[in-house]
C-alpha cells in the first residue's frame, strides 16, 4: 500500500465519519462544524485524485463561505437543538429508514460494478498535467465561456433573490 | 504517490457520502440540516466527478465540479434566505410544524 492511498483511505474515512456525525446529531451548530471537518476530508480526496485547484475550491469557497453563512443564519435565528418527534407518526421513519438502505444497497452495488470498465481514454492528459489551473483557466474562458456566463448570470439573480426574500415585509 | 487512486475507491465512497447525505435529507427535520444533507449530496456527486475525470484524463470533470460550486454558492444564499423569510413568519423551522401548502 502506498503513502497516497493510505492518505485517501484515511481522508476518506473522517469524510464518511464526520458527515455521519453531522446527520446523527441533534445540535445543528455541531453538525455544520461536522460538516466543515467533512469537506476537509473531502479536499484531501481530490488532491489525491489529482485535483489541487478545485481542492483550494473546495476549502475556500464551501468550508470557507458557504458554511459559514449557514452558521450566521443559524446564529441569527437561535433555532436550538431539534425536539425529540412527539408526535406519533413513528411511520415516516421507518419508511424512510428503508427507502434509504434499499437506496444505498442499489446505488454501492451499481458503483462496485462501474469502477473495473472505463474505457481507456484515446488522448489522456499527463498526471501531472491534469489539475493545472493555468490549463483549466484557458479550458474555463474558451469551450465553456456560455457556461460561465449563465452562471455568473445566475449568480447575480440569486443575490438579487436573496435580498428580496429575506427583506423586512413593510419597509417604511 | 498521488494519482494511484483506483476510479472503484473514489465511488465507494461517494456513494457511501451520498447514502449518508440522502439518509439526512429523509430523516432530520430541521431544516437547516436538511440543506447541510443536501450540501453534502452534491459534493459526493462532485468526488465521482472527478475520480473519473482521473481515470479518464480529461479536465472536464473539474470543470463541472468548479460550475458545481458555483451554483451551490447561489443555492445557499437563497435557500437561507427562505428560511430566514420562514423563521420570521412561523417562528420555526421544523418542517413538520410548516404546513402552510398542506390541504
Amino acid at each position: 500500500m502506498t503513502a497516497g492511498r493510505a492518505i485517501f483511505d484515511l481522508a476518506a474515512a473522517v469524510a464518511i465519519v464526520f458527515s455521519g456525525l453531522m446527520v446523527v446529531g441533534r445540535n445543528p451548530v455541531r453538525s455544520v462544524l461536522s460538516l466543515v471537518v467533512a469537506f476537509f476530508g473531502l479536499a484531501t480526496c481530490f488532491v489525491l485524485l489529482l485535483a489541487p485547484f478545485i481542492a483550494a475550491l473546495q476549502v475556500i469557497v464551501y468550508a470557507g463561505a458557504i458554511l459559514v453563512l449557514f452558521l450566521f443564519v443559524l446564529m441569527l435565528l437561535n433555532v436550538g437543538q431539534e425536539q425529540p418527534d412527539r408526535t406519533g407518526r413513528p411511520i415516516q421513519t421507518v419508511l424512510g429508514s428503508a427507502a434509504v438502505l434499499v437506496f444505498a444497497g442499489l446505488l454501492l452495488g451499481m458503483f462496485r460494478g462501474s469502477g473495473a470498465h472505463v474505457p481507456t481514454p484515446a488522448d489522456p492528459i499527463s498526471p501531472s498535467a491534469l489539475g493545472d489551473p493555468a490549463a483549466l483557466a484557458r479550458l474555463l474562458y474558451s469551450d465553456y465561456l456560455l457556461h460561465f456566463e449563465a452562471v455568473s448570470v445566475l449568480l447575480l439573480a440569486a443575490l438579487v433573490g436573496a435580498f428580496v426574500l429575506a427583506r423586512p415585509e413593510k419597509v417604511s | 504517490m498521488i494519482g494511484s487512486i483506483p476510479l472503484s475507491d473514489a465511488l465507494l465512497v461517494s456513494g457511501a457520502l451520498f447514502s449518508i447525505g440522502i439518509a439526512g435529507a429523509l430523516l432530520r427535520r430541521n431544516a437547516i440540516q436538511i440543506f447541510l444533507s443536501i450540501e453534502l449530496m452534491m459534493n459526493a456527486a462532485n468526488l465521482a466527478l472527478i475520480g473519473y475525470g482521473a481515470a479518464l484524463g480529461t479536465r472536464e470533470g473539474q470543470i463541472i465540479v468548479f460550475f458545481v460550486i458555483a451554483i451551490a454558492a447561489a443555492e445557499a444564499a437563497v435557500g437561507l434566505a427562505i428560511f430566514v423569510a420562514l423563521f420570521r413568519h412561523s417562528e420555526t423551522i421544523d418542517v413538520n410544524k410548516i404546513n402552510l401548502l398542506k390541504w
